[in-house]
Parts: structure tokens; sequence; C-alpha cells
């Protein structure tokens, strides 16, 4: 029987070696949420971003203005007071003055810089050189003077990984800005869509998209993007909506991370009703 | 550790920073290639099937801690992709596998596998088609690491074959 073994293990020991990784490897992938691989992606993360920094700093030499970037702040600013000003001309004073308390305006922003980006055809994530030095959080959603960029979703001391909106592993509660339809914006490898919208509701080609009052991850009324296309089922009675973001995610450079973390207390709600 | 395995790794650091830093501004729809597989992929056809499998496990795990990602997506993408490119793998075979454009279609073929893989392992939206996967996740990504081999095949001594 142990000769049988050896001479088992001696003959498909590659096959044997492949399934042996490649299980480590699922369970570890399994395990991603667990505070040791966080610890661990955290200490690599901080020690190999400093190489990723002097070399994009090296890279964008020829960039570095630091006019630009209290210009590109303030454009950032102003993107958000803008959008805000629209959606008054847009809203019934009820709503106004609903909103008027969730001005998004005047959150303070912390600027940060691209230093290193993950680019995959559904997994956009970048990496930033501010973090919790900065008092910056899981959570806090990251714009540029576009508009929405994504959200972050791991801090360490200086650094901080940013998940885009090219990432389809994120969905964010957003509503047309003109008719305050609601829907759920996901990157499906290809293009930002919202999915299911009924076609009853007045949807129009160029109706801007921001996020909804309902995100529990986005404060309301960033500006998202653009509704580029839109799509009926077979049926006919369901719409789906393809959006343009206004951010140039793949170009993007700049960041702003909103200085803001999602209502603990709307968290604990939602928890409640999936109770 | 085998001192073997310390040279890849010593070239994976610089590789690793141009991956994070550099090729995102030569990327095209999202479409980058990878550098890192590139450089397993030599590594195993130099030494085998056993070694790469081992290399690509190790460096995919680096991959995945200093990008930012998921901690092993890019170990399993790149520790199957590298046992497969151990199939060219020959001991009379080294010169002829990296001195000619056949390393191009072994990239080709072996990087479209990784790519598909790290996007199957990745990715939880359900909605993406398996056809858009292969294709646009698999094959393009594949296409453009395969182009990176041409250095290779170009700078490679040709005294063997």
């Amino acid at each position: 029987m142990r000769k049988f073994l050896r001479r088992l293990v001696s003959d498909y020991k590659e096959y044997l070696l492949l399934i042996i990784l490649s299980i480590i490897s699922l369970s570890i992938l399994a395990q991603n949420e667990k505070p040791a691989a966080k610890h661990l992606k955290s200490i690599a993360l901080g020690n190999f971003a400093v190489l990723n920094e002097i070399t994009s700093s090296f890279v964008s030499i020829l960039k570095s203005d630091g006019s630009r970037d209290n210009l590109r702040s303030e454009n950032a600013h102003l993107m958000l007071e803008l959008n805000r000003l629209q959606k008054y001309r847009a809203e019934n004073e009820e709503l106004r003055s609903m909103i008027a308390s969730k001005d998004t305006s005047v959150y303070p922003l912390i600027p940060a810089k691209i230093i290193s980006k993950l680019i995959t055809k559904s997994q956009g994530n970048f990496v930033v050189n501010k973090g919790s030095d900065y008092e910056i959080k899981k959570g806090m959603p990251v714009i540029n003077d576009k508009g929405l960029v994504g959200l972050i979703m791991d801090v360490t001391e200086n650094y901080s990984v940013v998940q885009n909106l090219y990432n389809s592993n994120l969905s964010i509660a957003v509503t047309l800005q003109r008719t305050n339809v609601d829907g759920i914006l996901n990157y499906d490898g290809n293009n930002l869509i919202i999915k299911d919208i009924p076609t009853t509701y007045d949807v129009q080609i160029g109706d801007i998209v921001e996020t909804s009052n309902f995100s529990s991850l986005f404060p309301p009324s960033i500006p998202v993007g653009k509704v580029l296309k839109k799509e009926s089922n077979i049926l006919g009675l369901l719409h789906t909506l393809t959006v343009m973001p206004f951010a140039d995610i793949s170009a993007a450079n700049n960041l702003f991370i909103i200085k803001i973390i999602p209502s603990k207390q709307i968290n604990q709600l939602e928890m409640n009703l999936i109770k | 550790m085998n001192i073997q395995y310390l040279k890849p790794i010593l070239f994976f650091i610089p590789l690793a920073v141009v991956q994070l830093v550099i090729v995102p501004l030569i990327s095209i729809s999202n479409i980058a290639p990878n550098l890192v597989f590139v450089l397993i992929a030599y590594f195993t056809l130099r030494h085998g099937q056993i070694y790469g499998t081992i290399l690509g496990f190790i460096l995919g795990f680096l991959l995945d801690i200093i990008s930012g990602g998921l901690i092993g997506a890019f170990m399993f993408s790149f520790t199957v992709s590298s046992f497969v490119v151990g199939y060219f793998y020959g001991e009379n075979k080294i010169d002829i596998n990296l001195s000619t454009y056949f390393l191009l279609f072994i990239l080709f073929i072996c990087g479209s596998i990784n790519s598909f893989l790290f996007a199957v392992v990745s990715s939880s939206n359900s909605n993406l088609s398996l056809f858009f996967m292969m294709l646009e996740e698999g094959i393009l990504p594949g296409l453009y690491t395969a182009l990176f081999g041409l250095p290779i095949v170009i700078f490679h001594p040709k005294e063997g074959i």
C-alpha cells in the first residue's frame, strides 16, 4: 500500500501539487475579510506603495503643479455646488428643503493622488497616497473634479485602496436628477448600467444620474454620469439604462475623498430590516 | 527558500511596480498586459512545470497583497496558468521555446487562461456572460500579454537552435 502511494505520488506529483496549491489559493480567497488577511494586506500594501509612489511621481513629474491641484480642488467643490443648484431648480419646494439638510458640498475634501492601478476588465482598483493619517476611513466616497469615482475599500496608515466605478463588485443606489427615478448602478464589464427601470417611467437620454438618498454608501446628490442609451427588454416592460460616467475613470489621476462616513444608524436600520 | 526562486522574486519587484504604475497608462479599454505572468512563463519554460507552478503560487500571492486586490485571485490564476505553461517545457526545447515566435503562442494561450481564471474568481457579478469573460477578460488580455514576449524572442540568444 505504502509502495503504491509512493508510486502514485511520484507519478502524479505535478497534479497533486497543482491541486494542493489551488485549494490553498481558493481557501485564502474565501478568507479575505478575516482580520489577519486584512492586516497582512495593509502591511504589504503600505510598504510596497512607497515604491509605487516614487515611480508614480517620477512618471508624473511634469504634472506635479501645486496651483493646478488647488484649482482641481476648487473645481471639485464647484462641481458639487453646481449639481446641488441644478437639483434645486428641478425639484419642488418640499424636496428642496429636505435635501438642504444633506448638502454634499459642505463636506471637507481630502485631495489624493493615484499611485498605482490594478487594471483588469471588471476589477478596477486604485491605490491613493492618503491613508488613516488623514482620517480617511473605509466607506468614504471618492470623487474627482467631474463626478463620482469610487469608494474607499481599505485603509493603511499612508495609503488607501479605492474600488472604482469600473468594478463589477460595486453596486450604487442612484437616482435620475430630473424625475427622481431610483435604480441600482452596476458595471457589467463594458458599461455602467441601471437595470429594471419600468418603461412607464419618464427617462430621457441625457438625464443626469446622481447618488440617491437611499444609498447607505454615498451621500446624496453626487453626480455620477448621464444616461447614454436606454434599451427595452423582450417584453418591453423594463428598461436597461447605459450610463456614461462624468469622471474619466481610466485617466483619473487626482482624486478627492469626501470626509464622510455612512450613517451607522441607517446601517443599523437596514440590518434590522434584513433580520 | 530555494535559491532558484530568489532570482524571479528579485525580477518581480521592479516588474510589479511597472505593472501597477506604468501598465495602466498603456491599457486599452481596461485591457492590460500582465508582465508578471510573462516573467513566470519565462522561468517556467526554463526550469519546468513543478518549479513554474510553485513560482506562480508565490508571485501570485505577492502580487495579490501589494496590488490591493483580493488575496488568492492572482495566486490561483498564476498557479494554474503556469502549470499549463509547464506542458510546453522540455529540457531540449528551452531555446526553441524562448527564442522563437512560439513563445508568443504560449504566452497568448496561457495568458488568456490566466486572465480568464482571474476574472472568474475575482468577479462577483453573475451578469457577466461566459462569452464576454472569455473574449474580453481572457483572449484580449492574453493577446496583449503575448506582445510583451517579443523582447524575449528578440534578445534571447539563439545559439542552441
